[in-house]
């Protein structure tokens, strides 16, 4: 008798430690990995050697969306995703495109110039806050273009805008990740097409 | 006593399953406007892309998708390539910001090189712009459920209105022209009775007006 009893404590205590677990992650902060497939732009590429500096602000980029009551709602990680995106669009742009761990290292390369991407801020509009049927997410980015000394030649804003419909059988997460992975085709499609009309960039191109 | 009330119910019941059946049929109305020659050849292709530049909507790929899949079937089926497989091969001049509105735009973007082979390795003939929704309205009635020791039901009785508009432009890639307009309106009430359970009737509005626009743009396209 006395065996069952401890068997049957045991359990409830398991139970309620699981009850407890359930409970504790259901009021906690659920989170986004963006992924998406990023194609290869089809343009013409620029006869130039560009090194590309991701920082670690980029690469562990992380968006935290909090409820109207200021507690932490959705953690979106899409660092990985935009040098992914880079990654695509960089090579097609350019003859030559090499990565370097640090500013520093771009002297030794020998390039034509040094890009650094940066995120300065990231946006999310969910259907249940704007009453809207659809997702949004608008990005604003700094991007600069340095010589290998790491001396300025451009330095520019661009902002991304991504939207997806809601639909029945979609989750949260599965449409910030496709708003997400729209802006991230938009900032690819405006920054490979209007790289060369940046005045500083058209400038410093006629130089060379 | 008990098994008259049961058969009034199921009589209820089996009544008002008919009169929500034979009520939720669905209206369809397709308008074509023609402003140029069209003719397809066997190797050339076409191509169907949703409008995604509205601020509150966006044209569904899955609408997309049907017209194109019914538009490969039956007689005078044409070749139509998958939009995603189209958009990602011309990245990134078909993206929301960066399509072109008008005829004009597609002159300019035909203009570059690579465009215009890469719209000549897929044999485009024709860029059909696809944009609308469904909308729904009129949603009344109500359904309450409960749940008990000796089991559990639904009673009441919902209804809405679906209507699906839809436009399809029709773009020439030769001669850089629109050849033409379809429209497609497909209204439909819904009906949701519950009589202990659930019984939704649905006005597939949507697969009417894929239905409808993809076999008139065959027709168009073919120049029948």
């Amino acid at each position: 008798m006395r065996l069952v009893n401890t068997a049957n404590k045991a359990i409830l205590s398991r139970l309620t430690i699981l009850f407890v677990a359930g409970l504790l992650n259901a009021c906690g902060a659920s989170s986004v990995i963006i992924e998406g497939n990023f194609p290869t732009p089809n343009i013409n590429k620029m006869p130039l050697s560009v090194a590309v500096y991701y920082d670690d602000a980029l690469r562990e980029f992380a968006y935290m969306e909090y409820t109207e009551t200021g507690r932490e709602e959705i953690n979106i990680e899409s660092g990985l995703s935009h040098i992914q995106l880079f990654d695509a669009v960089l090579p097609a742009m350019f003859d030559q495109v090499v990565n370097v761990s640090s500013l520093e290292d771009a002297v030794s390369q020998n390039v034509d110039a040094v890009f650094a991407p940066a995120i300065e801020e990231f946006q999310l509009a969910l259907p249940a806050k704007t009453k809207l049927d659809v997702y949004e997410v608008w990005i604003k980015y700094n991007m600069r273009l340095l010589t290998s000394e790491g001396d300025y030649i451009a330095d520019w804003v661009l902002t991304s805008y991504g939207k997806t419909p809601t639909e029945t059988f979609r989750s949260v997460e599965n449409g910030i990740n496709e708003a997400t992975v729209v802006a991230l085709r938009d900032l690819a499609s405006s920054f490979s097409l209007s790289f060369a009309q940046v005045p500083e960039v058209r400038d410093w191109l006629s130089s060379l | 006593m008990k098994t008259i009330t049961t058969i009034k119910l199921i009589k209820l019941s089996a009544s008002l399953f008919v009169v929500a059946f034979l009520a939720n049929c669905t209206s369809t109305t397709v308008d074509e406007f023609r402003q140029g020659e069209t003719g397809i050849e066997s190797d050339e292709s076409i191509v169907i892309l949703g409008r995604r530049q509205a601020s509150d909507y966006e044209t569904r790929s899955e609408f997309v998708e049907c017209v194109g899949e019914r538009m490969t079937r039956g007689e005078g089926a044409i070749s139509v390539v998958p939009e995603q497989e189209f958009i990602d091969a011309m990245f990134p001049w078909f993206e929301p910001r960066t399509a072109p509105l008008r005829t004009g735009d597609l002159e300019q973007l035909m203009a570059e090189d690579v465009v215009a082979r890469k719209m000549n390795e897929f044999r485009i003939r024709n860029i059909v712009w696809v944009d609308g929704r469904t909308e729904t309205s009129g949603r009344t009635g109500s359904i309450s459920c409960t749940v008990g020791p000796a089991g559990g039901g639904c009673f009441g009785f919902g209804t809405w209105e679906d209507d699906a508009n839809f436009d399809a432009r029709v773009w020439d890639v030769s001669s850089l022209r629109n050849v033409g307009t379809i429209n497609a309106d497909a209204t439909g009430q819904s009906y949701l009775p519950a009589l202990v359970v659930p019984i939704p009737l649905i006005a597939r509005v949507e697969a009417n007006a894929c239905s409808r626009l993809a076999t008139q743009l065959k027709d168009f396209v073919n120049g029948s």
